[in-house]
């Protein structure tokens, strides 16, 4: 089996001098055509800046990536959006405030010159779970699931092989979390989609996910198959205490957390002091 | 028709508007303008505004039936009266009806108003989304050229124009037009810095939009209506500055009703003809206050950031 | 529970009067509160929140909040005048908001904050208001608490500010906590380690603490009882360690509907709301 997706030596590093960050590490991983790969990891670990460097939003990057055996380049063309797209966090703001959910979907269509855009957006709102008494309705007038629905519907129009779905349920209830990612089980089924799903939910990505990679501070620590999380049994102390974490409160368990340093990683051996968060101007930030 | 066939029908025009799944892509657009004529609708003050200005529009589309008078005729015999039943606002020095000047003017104003507004908000848009989508060199260029009309006071910059170009009506809308437009780029650009990095810009690009297609569909949409406001809200400014020009002789050339030309030549007989005067700045003061409401109940309706439109 | 609780609410309705009519927000609920740990949960949209700003009368206009009887260690709130609500905010009432961020005022050192909230309600002098803030700061397990006491605002890191947070609330020594999804915003193990900060103040002082959040299985873990609610009713209240045993089926669905580490790859259960939970809520 082919990678439809290979990351190698991938490093993000954005700014200049003093206000240098070096957001990802030398991440390298691969997914083969029809896969989920989960990346999940907390706030400033890198996991979205991966996905915005392939997905072409963030051109700061050095490394080989590839889609579907091309070498893909900072600027993309159009063919290469009509292969891969992207779902994001917050459905909120992920939809023009001003456009009509036909508008919305009538766009990509217009770009890339498809025929027959009535009957493609029809199908396609048959398709997330949205009635065509959906298509004239603007952003404000949906929920947050059926606004997400919507997002998946424009990213999905164009036909593409690849989504990247950057915490996609994050902002939703937990009810309306369940019917997105059965929605997204169910297309993924029907239309072969290859996944890459970044979050910060260990059950979320164990749910929905084939392999995974778990990162902090920008490097990969761990990766895996997703069978080793199911039996809890992930080799590094930082991904064991992600998923104590992920259990729920539990008093005695909190005193053993570590504090994963930046030095700590690359030498392999955890901070053992339990300190709290350090002054954000003294410590890394993400983009 | 009985009454109540008529009510019911309103009823249903209402619950058409109003519906939450519209057929087409014209009943959203209407639905969404009905929604906003609702809650501009409940702004006493913006209505008020909103009546004034019609009014100045109704006067000067119909100024040749409303005015008794040719705006023009001088009845040297008549000059300097005062408010009569034959002259409802006096006579002026040259012995013209100043109630039919007025409204004569009222045209002048709207012509001026409308033809600054379409000349420099267009500009100042492009410019301003321009510059703050593209960012790096064409921001630096395009923003430090805003800076210099900027850095002249507005009324002094309109004079240097109007004194180069020559006095007249067409000049004076081009000289207020050229200083008009940099504060909308400045606004047009703020607007665009707040939106060019959010998720729906990230999202249109990553479906292979061109920058000129983002710019135009995307993010002028979303400037427009604070634009449309700060327009509004400028143009009692417009008028002020075009009256001020006329005032000085550089804007509408007599005979011409122009309002501010109309105060300066009753300027002269301001202490025993108060009226000469008085009248063409209540004018110019009314349709003032009228688009100031109007704007201030606009930005109340169409400003994104309140929420009036979530 | 004791028998004579600290908060007792009965019948607690807020009603918003809006174009398209009534929107009632929270529709009658009744509960009460000792010394313990109570979680309110629901979806958004549920009511929960309103009900943590009803308790101090914090619904701004045109929301109006009615009960058949809300009282606060024998105080009636719902009767208490704007000056007394002002001496039971803060002192003997806290609340901690989502973000600390927009809590915090940007422009004052976070130490200063903490003092001024002290000195407002304790007649003390400066160095003694200082001396108690960084007290409270080390209390909320911050090493380097000079340092953080001379910080601003934007200087420190979500989870620090929501320390911060913390500290400036309990430092009046409350009898009654609310926290309004009060880590929502953090990673998971520093919410964790905010919530063994709480846990611990709470169990050291003796307070209540009402932890609004929508995390079922967080609240399940962390509270001693948990009311659920749902379309501004309550649907159930029971002890957070029977949780998995819950009987109401909204209940149920939203314990479901959670994808599990360990679960199957299949299709997950989706929650089927039914009407008739709005006719008779618990």
């Amino acid at each position: 089996m082919t990678a439809m997706i290979e990351v190698r030596d991938l490093n993000v590093i954005f700014g200049r001098g003093a206000d240098r960050v070096h957001a990802v590490r030398d991440v390298s991983f691969a997914v083969p055509e029809g896969a989920t790969f989960g990346l999940v990891g907390e706030s400033g670990s890198g996991k979205s800046t991966v996905l915005r460097a392939l997905s072409g939003l963030n051109p700061d990057w050095s490394g080989r990536l590839s889609v579907a055996g091309e070498a893909l380049t900072r600027r993309r063309d159009k063919a290469f959006y009509k292969l891969a797209q992207m779902v994001f966090q917050d459905p909120y703001g992920s939809l023009h405030p001003r456009h009509t959910v036909d508008r919305i979907l009538m766009e990509p269509l217009a770009i890339h010159g498809f025929a027959d855009p009535d009957r493609r957006i029809e199908r396609i709102l048959e398709e997330v779970g949205l009635g065509p008494q959906f298509r004239f309705r603007y952003p404000h007038q949906l929920s947050g699931g059926q606004r997400q629905r919507v997002a998946i519907g424009r990213a999905l129009i164009l036909e593409p092989r690849i989504l990247l779905l950057d915490e996609p349920t994050s902002a939703l209830d937990v009810s309306v979390q369940a019917e997105v990612l059965n929605l997204l089980q169910r297309l993924k089924k029907e239309r072969g989609l290859t996944y890459i799903l970044v979050s910060h939910n260990l059950s979320v990505i164990a749910h929905m996910c084939d392999t995974l990679a778990v990162m902090n501070h920008g490097a990969v620590v761990e990766e895996m198959d997703v069978a080793l999380l199911k039996r809890a049994e992930p080799k590094h102390p930082y991904t064991r205490q992600l998923m104590t974490a992920s259990l729920g409160y539990d008093r005695s368990a909190i005193d053993r957390f570590e504090d994963f340093g930046i030095d700590a990683e690359s030498s392999g051996v955890p901070d053992t002091s339990t300190d709290a968060p350090q002054l954000e101007s003294e410590r890394k930030r993400g983009p | 028709m009985s009454s109540e066939a008529q009510g019911s029908e309103v009823a249903g025009w209402r619950a058409w508007l109003l519906s939450s799944s519209p057929a087409s892509r014209s009943q959203a657009r209407l639905g969404r303008a009905y929604i906003g004529w609702l809650s501009f609708r409940a702004n006493h003050l913006a209505m008020l505004g909103l009546g004034i200005v019609l009014l100045l529009v109704l006067v000067a589309i119909f100024a040749p039936w409303i005015a008794p008078y040719d705006p023009n005729a001088q009845i040297l015999a008549d000059r300097l009266q005062f408010f009569s039943s034959q002259y409802w606002l006096g006579t002026d020095e040259l012995g013209r009806d100043i109630f039919s000047r007025i409204v004569h003017g009222a045209r002048l104003t709207l012509y001026i108003v409308i033809l600054v507004a379409i000349i420099a908000a267009p500009i100042g848009l492009a410019v301003g989304t321009t510059a703050g989508y593209l960012g790096g060199w064409t921001d630096t260029v395009l923003m430090r050229i805003t800076d210099i009309f900027l850095a002249f006071p507005k009324l002094v910059l309109a004079l240097a124009l109007v004194s180069a170009l020559g006095p007249g009506i067409e000049n004076a809308i081009i000289a207020i037009a050229v200083t008009s437009w940099p504060p909308y780029a400045r606004i047009a650009r703020a607007e665009t810095l707040t939106i060019r990095n959010s998720d729906f810009i990230s999202a249109v690009r990553l479906q292979g939009a061109g920058r000129m297609r983002i710019i135009w569909s995307h993010i002028v949409p979303l400037c427009t209506s604070s634009l449309v406001v700060r327009v509004t809200l400028d143009m009692a400014g417009i008028i002020l500055i075009a009256a001020g020009l006329g005032f000085l002789g550089l804007g509408a050339q007599p005979p011409l009703p122009e309002w501010g030309a109309m105060i300066s030549s009753g300027r002269k007989v301001l202490l025993d003809q108060w009226w000469v005067a008085t009248v063409p700045g209540i004018a110019i003061f009314v349709v003032s206050l009228g688009f100031n409401l109007l704007g201030d109940g606009l930005r109340d309706v169409l400003d994104p950031k309140t929420g009036g439109q979530g | 529970m004791s028998e004579n609780p600290l908060l007792r609410v009965e019948d607690l309705k807020v009603n918003f009067p809006t174009r398209k009519g009534l929107v009632e927000a929270v529709r009658g609920i009744s509960f009460s509160l000792g010394r313990e740990k109570l979680g309110i949960v629901g979806e958004s949209g549920s009511g929960k929140s309103m009900t943590g700003r009803s308790i101090l009368r914090l619904v701004s206009a045109p929301g109006q909040v009615t009960a058949r009887r809300l009282e606060f260690d024998g105080i009636d709130l719902m009767k208490a005048s704007e000056s007394q609500m002002r001496q039971i905010r803060g002192q003997r009432i806290s609340m901690v908001m989502q973000d600390p961020k927009f809590s915090l005022n940007p422009v004052m050192r976070v130490g200063e904050q903490i003092a001024e909230a002290y000195r407002t309600h304790q007649n003390v002098s400066r160095d003694e208001a200082k001396r108690q803030a960084l007290d409270m700061l080390s209390a909320v397990r911050i090493r380097d608490s000079e340092r953080v006491y001379r910080a601003y605002p934007h200087e420190v890191s979500g989870g620090m500010g929501q320390r911060i947070m913390i500290a400036m609330m309990l430092i009046p020594d409350p009898d009654l906590l609310i926290a309004d999804e009060p880590t929502s915003a953090l990673d998971v193990t520093v919410q964790l380690q905010v919530l063994a900060i709480l846990d611990d103040l709470v169990s050291q002082r003796g307070m209540g603490l009402i932890f609004i959040s929508h995390d079922l299985s967080l609240v399940a873990s962390f509270c001693d009882r948990v009311v659920i609610m749902y379309a501004g009713r309550v649907m159930e209240i029971c002890d957070a360690k029977n949780l998995a045993a819950a009987q109401h089926p909204y209940t149920r669905g939203l314990l479901n509907c959670l994808p599990k580490i360990d679960g199957g790859g299949s299709d997950l259960p989706i929650l089927r709301r039914d009407p008739a939970w709005l006719e008779h809520g618990a």
